[in-house]
């Protein structure tokens, strides 16, 4: 027998109990990875190439108040301008489905080989795209999601102008973080049931990521005072605004997490505290035995940490398996597209885990110190 | 005053308990000189400070004064983790209780004081050996406590006080929760320890037919030797 093998032994002696604690670790540890999973990909979209580029102007009253199309040409003439397209909600509802499961915009067909160049697509569809105007394109897990297929015609009712249109799929696309959007033409839109003279956005392409600060702020400047003062900022801040608005995400998360842990807390110590309790007499006869406190503390500090690591690795190695190999929009359905366990929240988990494993040898530890010898023999078993 | 002789030399060893107002004088001014090889007796009533004085000898209690040498060296002046060592390598402890870690083999539970020491598996495999076959036991050195019976549980505990080789072992009413028959085989062994492996032992007891084993029997009455 070794010193490892007698804490191995100790750890497993109340098989039930060590199962037990390991799961509930095992569990919140997914659970608390599985938040900060969540938190990340709600927080922070994922950057698509072309997003130091770009940049989002909107009117400054707020994204659903139109900006008059007269913008366009004074945008298009500021230096480190390099492309622009309008950037129009349409809000329609496919077939008869209750809510709407991907986004229409409609753009100037030009911007998917400028402001949107990292959309992937096939020659042919980009030209179809560009020469008929009722042509659309769309994103391949939407394709997927529908069977739609190049060729295909499909109408929408949109929610924001009165009645519906009709639509031919000219191409299907891939190659963004979120290839779901189906994206078809301005003017397809003012020449049918839209409002001519005026788009829901503008979305620009800058020359250099330097550029960007300069075009942001001429871009403002140059319709202050105007009837449509507009907004103007970087892809990450107007995604990033666009969160705050679903609420205090974070906070809500953060509290989450906190809670989770503290209830973690409180079980691995009244655990680990519990059963060091009932082994107070044989802890006793290993003092008298001649082990020392430090090598008591070592054994105790082993236990728990050895308990907490066995969760921790199956309950952040169940939370990675299943992220990265799972197929995280199907099982959520499409709400979520990509769901990474980045190192960093491994890291995270894993320093929770060996602060438990810290924590709860604490109390055990203090009783076992303050024990002598003839004390703990008077316990009973 | 510690003749090379006296393996234990105890002088005016007084332990007094203070519980709020009430004070408990457990042992009072107690002298005592105890021979290496001697297998000392140690009788009283319930209360009478038997316990109390191994403790003290053993070095996991301490004096109010007075004053307790084993082997020349003045317990009461190691501190706590001098002690320990003191302990791993002087005395071999034997509870009426056994104390065995119940998930421990027999064979293992004799090897826990080892671990403690330089020795390499082979060796620490060897002593342990060494020691239950000494004991009568080395056909259950794979069993469990729970496994044993309580006579064959308290000579496991006896294989792990000696497995050390301590000069002094202390066992504190060791045949106490057995019964006569398993007592018989307890106290023989504890004798054989004196006569074949030179050990000296302290045994503390209720019963005088346990004391008779003995070389030496002393009583304890209210904290003083009489
Ligand atoms: N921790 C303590 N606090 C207060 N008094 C104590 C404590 N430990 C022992 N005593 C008292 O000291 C006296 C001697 O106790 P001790 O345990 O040495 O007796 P004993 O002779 O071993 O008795 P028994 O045969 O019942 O085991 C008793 O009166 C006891 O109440
Ligand atoms: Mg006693």
């Amino acid at each position: 027998m070794t010193i490892p093998t007698f804490i191995l032994k100790n750890a497993l002696r109340n098989k039930r109990r060590a199962i037990l604690s390991i799961s509930s670790v095992a569990a919140s540890l997914f659970l608390l990875v599985t938040l900060q999973v969540a938190l990340r990909e709600l927080t922070l979209p994922p950057e698509s190439a072309g997003a130091e580029l770009r940049v989002a102007v909107r009117n400054r009253i707020s994204l659903t108040n139109p900006l008059p199309v007269r913008q366009r040409s004074l945008i298009e003439k500021i230096p480190g301008v390099a492309a622009i397209t309008p950037f129009t909600w349409f809000g329609g509802k496919y077939k008869n489905e209750g809510g709407m499961t991907f986004a229409q915009f409609a753009i100037d067909p030009k911007a998917l080989g400028t402001v949107f160049a990292e959309a992937k697509m096939d020659m042919t569809g980009y030209q179809t795209f560009v020469a008929k105007k009722d042509s659309c394109v769309i994103g391949k897990i939407t394709a997927d999601k529908y069977d739609l297929k190049v060729g295909d015609r499909f109408s929408l009712d949109s929610t924001v102008y009165p009645g519906s249109l009709t639509f031919e799929v000219a191409g299907i696309y891939s190659g963004t973080p979120d290839d779901r959007n189906m994206l078809f033409r301005q003017d397809y839109l003012d020449d049918s049931i839209g409002m001519p003279g005026y788009v829901g956005m503008w979305w620009l392409k800058v020359t250099s990521p330097e550029a960007m600060p300069g075009v942001i702020a001429t871009v403002e400047k140059s319709f202050a005072n105007s009837s449509a003062e507009v907004k103007a900022e970087s892809e990450r801040a107007f995604q990033l605004g666009f969160i705050s608005m679903l609420g205090n995400i974070r906070m809500l998360v953060a509290s989450i997490s906190t809670v989770v842990v503290f209830t973690l807390v409180l079980v691995a110590a009244s655990t680990m505290s519990m059963s060091i309790r009932e082994r107070f007499r044989e802890l006793a006869v290993l003092k008298a035995l001649g082990f020392r406190r430090r090598e008591l503390f070592a054994f105790i500090l082993a236990e728990s940490f050895g308990l907490s690591a066995a969760g921790a690795v199956l309950g952040i190695g169940t939370a990675y398996v299943l992220y990265t190999y799972g197929n995280i929009s199907q099982m959520t359905h499409g709400i979520l597209i990509s769901f990474e366990v980045t190192p960093r929240i491994i890291g995270f988990a894993a320093l929770v885990a060996a602060l438990l494993g810290i924590v709860s040898a604490i109390a055990p530890s203090l009783a076992v110190t303050r024990m002598s010898v003839v004390q703990g023999l008077k316990t009973l078993d | 005053m510690a003749s090379p002789d006296n393996i234990v030399v105890i002088r005016d060893l007084t332990k007094r308990y203070s519980q709020g107002d009430i004070e408990v004088t457990a042992l009072n001014r107690v002298s005592l000189n105890i021979a290496t090889g001697e297998f000392l007796a140690l009788m009283g009533p319930s209360g009478s400070g038997k316990s109390t004085l191994l403790h003290i000898i053993a070095g996991v209690d301490r004096p109010t004064s007075g004053e307790c040498h084993v082997q020349g060296v003045d317990v009461a002046r190691l501190n706590e983790s001098q002690l320990a060592d003191w302990r791993n390598q002087n005395i071999g402890f034997i509870f009426q209780t056994f104390n065995l870690i119940p998930v421990l083999t027999a064979a293992e539970n004799v090897e826990l004081p080892l671990l403690l020491t330089q020795l390499n598996r082979s060796q620490r495999r060897k002593q342990v050996a060494a020691a239950l076959d000494l004991v009568g036991l080395s056909d259950r050195s794979h069993h469990l406590p729970r496994q044993l019976s309580g006579g064959q549980e308290q000579r496991v505990a006896i294989a792990r006080a000696l497995v050390t080789d301590p000069a002094l072992i202390v066992a504190d009413e060791p045949t106490g929760n057995l019964d006569s028959h398993s007592a018989q085989d307890v106290l023989t062994a504890l004798q054989s320890l004196r006569r074949d492996a030179g050990k000296t032992i302290i045994m503390v007891t209720h019963d005088p037919k346990a004391a008779a084993f003995g070389t030496r029997q002393i009583h304890l009455e209210k904290g003083e030797l009489s």
